[in-house]
């Protein structure tokens, strides 16, 4: 085992909230050291084709999944730097109001400690920083005003224009998507080029992804990042009030510490829990900072209802970009859907590629043989898909344990359980319905709803942010409420999961989190 | 082969083709290219080989000479974390070939319960479309593990990246690839 000399920060994870802290506190003058488990990609790493894009996720998970809905991670989850955030669409809605108290207003699920307020002004900050293009004073009949983005909307589609007129004729009213792309060039950033291949990187520099923005700013100012290497614990001084710095395995497989002032955990939604689970001590007997039981608890999952058409003219599917054109959250309050609880965002015209998971050779996925070659070609000139994304409420019995079995290095596998609750399951099936309802409105010569398992999409909890350590396990910051010097950022945050994209409120949380490490920081790592 | 070399072929793979041996010669080539060469399987038996492009060709017209299984053999030959497959994305536990051996015996065996001791290459296409419909929707009786439903979303979504995943099979369908950075083999 080799000692590394000790740091100011370590960071777990170099996705989007790691790259951002780093970038932060790197500025700020802090010796700042990123352990990240997969490779250092380097934009020419970046081909433009579905199968090598999934060299950018993870190869065998240490997880195990159960539940009535097990959780579809790997194909959402990141490998190497940028994490997930470096094939994320980069739609960039924020979190309304109203995602903020839904405890105090509902009696369901849980209030966040913050408000929307608390939060604005650095969903305001991420913008000018990042590049952001989209109509801010558009969304304003949704959420109090901020400031205008720096770049006007993105161009559109047919693949997204077909489908205005049904969603007017059910009362949706749709506005430009939000997004974390150029398009026009920003600071020195190419602007977008809509061939559509997003969800496999962005090597143009177009798209906002950590390695280009947060990660590249860290990295000028002196942060370093070791790829390849996988932390296993969370270290603990003797008197368990204090973390140290954790214990990794290195690119050669060789045992390493990094001594650390404060460590931040940025290791996605569950792999956070799963290693201060497995950091458990004397002092901390069911796992660091968890004396209310809760580390691991309350984890979410987002759901979509897509109702996939065929239109009879060219709507060239395969251009654009891979998230969205349109949104809308006129289906956004909470009880919106009668029978349902939970809000519904909505996104039209997206750029589809042939295979891979979300390709439109899955629209029809019962469809084989010559059914399948003859339906490509209908498709390839007219298919187009509509989003609602769904809401589901925190239930403590949707979780993250440590499990039997090892990985490579020793750490116990973890299991992650998930099922959807009755109001979750009548949301999505509320939201097919209407979905089919506009396809007709819409003039489809083909429309269905894309049925199945329920889907599981992005990852929420198990570290939920709240007001005291009896209900939570950080504060609003991510500052673990029973070490001082040990944080959490990204969505295990949030203690609900909204229904829009939820990238742009991690930066926006992580930016708030980081601005205050660095403002108390001779107290914090004191 | 020496390090440099497989660093070579490494690079050689990350940007396009895939690394095959041929007569103890490392070449990179497509999966189309070393079927057509007919290439010596590395993993796949030749039992596996004849059921996966057997229900390879019945899922997506084309999947045979598009190297389906040449491309699933290499990609299972190799380390996990290079894998292009759907099953890296499925959370699939490596190693891969477990899956695969897995899958290709359980519709050898389900095939020849059915149809009097033959196996899915021995039936005609009509009988295959039957037996991968209800292998689709998990209707056949005493099917093994890994379920039928999951084994036909992998073995399509094999045949489909062949197929209709490549610069040629865009090609073939008339839509324009406009790559950022391209694979440089049109495979």
């Amino acid at each position: 085992m080799a000692q590394q000399e000790k740091v100011d920060v370590v960071i777990v994870g170099c996705g989007a909230s790691g790259s951002l802290f780093a970038s932060v506190l790197a500025k700020a003058g802090k010796k700042v050291v990123l352990l990240e488990s997969g490779p250092d990609w380097q934009l020419s790493d970046l081909i433009s084709s579905d199968f090598w894009g999934r060299r950018i996720k993870p190869a065998g998970v240490p997880f195990v999944f159960e539940g009535k809905n097990p959780y579809g991670y790997a194909y959402q989850a990141g490998w190497g730097v940028g994490g997930a955030a470096l094939h994320y669409f980069a739609n960039f809605p924020r979190y309304l109001p109203n995602d903020f108290k839904v405890k105090t207003e509902h009696n369901r699920g849980l209030d966040w400690p913050i408000n929307y307020s608390d939060l604005a002004p650095y969903y305001d900050k991420v913008a000018q920083e990042i590049g952001i293009s989209g109509d801010a004073q558009a969304e304003e009949i949704w959420r109090p005003k901020g400031q205008p983005y720096p770049m006007p909307p993105m161009k559109t589609f047919r693949n997204g224009q077909v489908w205005l007129k049904g969603l007017e004729s059910v009362g949706i009213r749709m506005i430009p998507q939000p997004v974390g792309m150029n398009s026009v060039e920003f600071k020195g950033r190419a602007a977008c080029i809509y061939d559509g291949w997003c969800h496999v990187g962005c090597p143009t520099g177009a798209l906002a992804n950590p390695v280009v923005t947060y990660l590249a700013d860290a990295r000028k100012a002196g942060a370093e990042v070791r790829a390849l290497s996988t932390v296993t614990r969370v270290l603990t001084n003797e008197a368990g009030d204090k973390v140290t710095g954790v214990e990794y395995f290195d690119s050669k497989k060789e045992r390493q510490v990094q001594e650390a002032s404060v460590v931040v955990l940025a290791a996605w939604a569950a792999q956070n829990p799963r290693l201060m689970l497995n950091s458990a001590s004397d002092k901390h007997a069911k796992g660091l900072a968890n004396s209310s039981g809760l580390l691991g608890k309350y984890m979410m999952a987002h759901y979509a209802s897509a109702t996939w058409a065929l239109f009879d003219e060219d709507v060239e599917p395969h251009m654009g970009t891979v998230g969205g054109q349109y949104m809308s959250y006129d289906r956004y309050d909470k009880t919106s859907k009668k029978g349902a609880f939970g809000s519904t965002y909505i996104l039209a015209g997206s750029a589809f590629k042939t295979s891979d998971l979300s390709g439109f050779a899955n629209a029809r996925i019962d469809l084989f043989g010559q059914r399948l070659a003859d339906f490509m070609q209908r498709a390839k000139r007219g298919i187009t898909r509509l989003t609602a994304f769904g809401e589901e409420m925190p239930n403590i019995e949707n979780r993250i344990e440590l499990a039997d079995g090892k990985d490579e290095y020793g750490m116990p596998l973890a299991k992650i359980v998930h099922s959807f609750d009755q109001d979750a399951v009548a949301l999505w099936n509320a939201n097919f319905e209407e979905g089919l309802t506009i396809a007709k409105a819409a003039g489809a010569s083909e429309f269905w709803s894309a049925r199945g398992n329920q889907p599981t999409i992005h990852l929420f909890g198990g570290t939920i942010m709240g007001t005291e350590a009896g209900n939570s396990i950080t504060d609003s910051y991510g500052q673990t409420h029973e070490i001082g010097n040990l944080w959490i950022a990204g969505p295990g945050l949030f203690p609900t999961e909204g229904a829009s994209n939820p990238t742009y409120t991690i930066f926006a949380v992580s930016q708030r989190g980081a601005e205050q490490l660095v403002s108390r920081w001779a107290a914090v790592a004191g | 082969m020496s390090e440099i070399e497989r660093r070579a072929l490494m690079k050689g793979a990350t940007l396009n083709a895939l690394a095959f041996s041929v007569g103890g010669t490392q070449m990179l080539l497509s999966p189309r290219e070393a079927h057509a060469q007919n290439v010596a399987f590395h993993t796949l038996t030749a039992p596996q080989v004849e059921t996966l492009e057997a229900i390879g060709e019945a899922l997506v017209p084309g999947a045979q000479a598009a190297g389906i299984s040449h491309f699933v053999d290499q990609q299972i030959s190799g380390p996990p974390d290079q894998a292009l497959l759907e099953a890296r994305i499925l959370n699939v536990r490596p190693p891969y070939a477990n899956f695969y051996r897995a899958a290709l015996g359980a519709i050898d065996r389900a095939s020849r319960v059915k149809n009097n001791d033959r196996g899915l290459a021995q039936l005609s296409m009509s009988e295959r479309n039957d037996f991968i419909d209800l292998m689709r929707q998990n209707k056949i009786e005493g099917w093994q593990r890994p379920p039928g439903p999951f084994v036909y979303l992998l073995l399509r979504s094999d045949a489909v990246d062949v197929v209709y995943g490549t610069v040629d099979g865009y090609a073939a369908l008339g839509i324009p690839y406009r790559p950022h950075i391209a694979p440089s083999k049109r495979w």
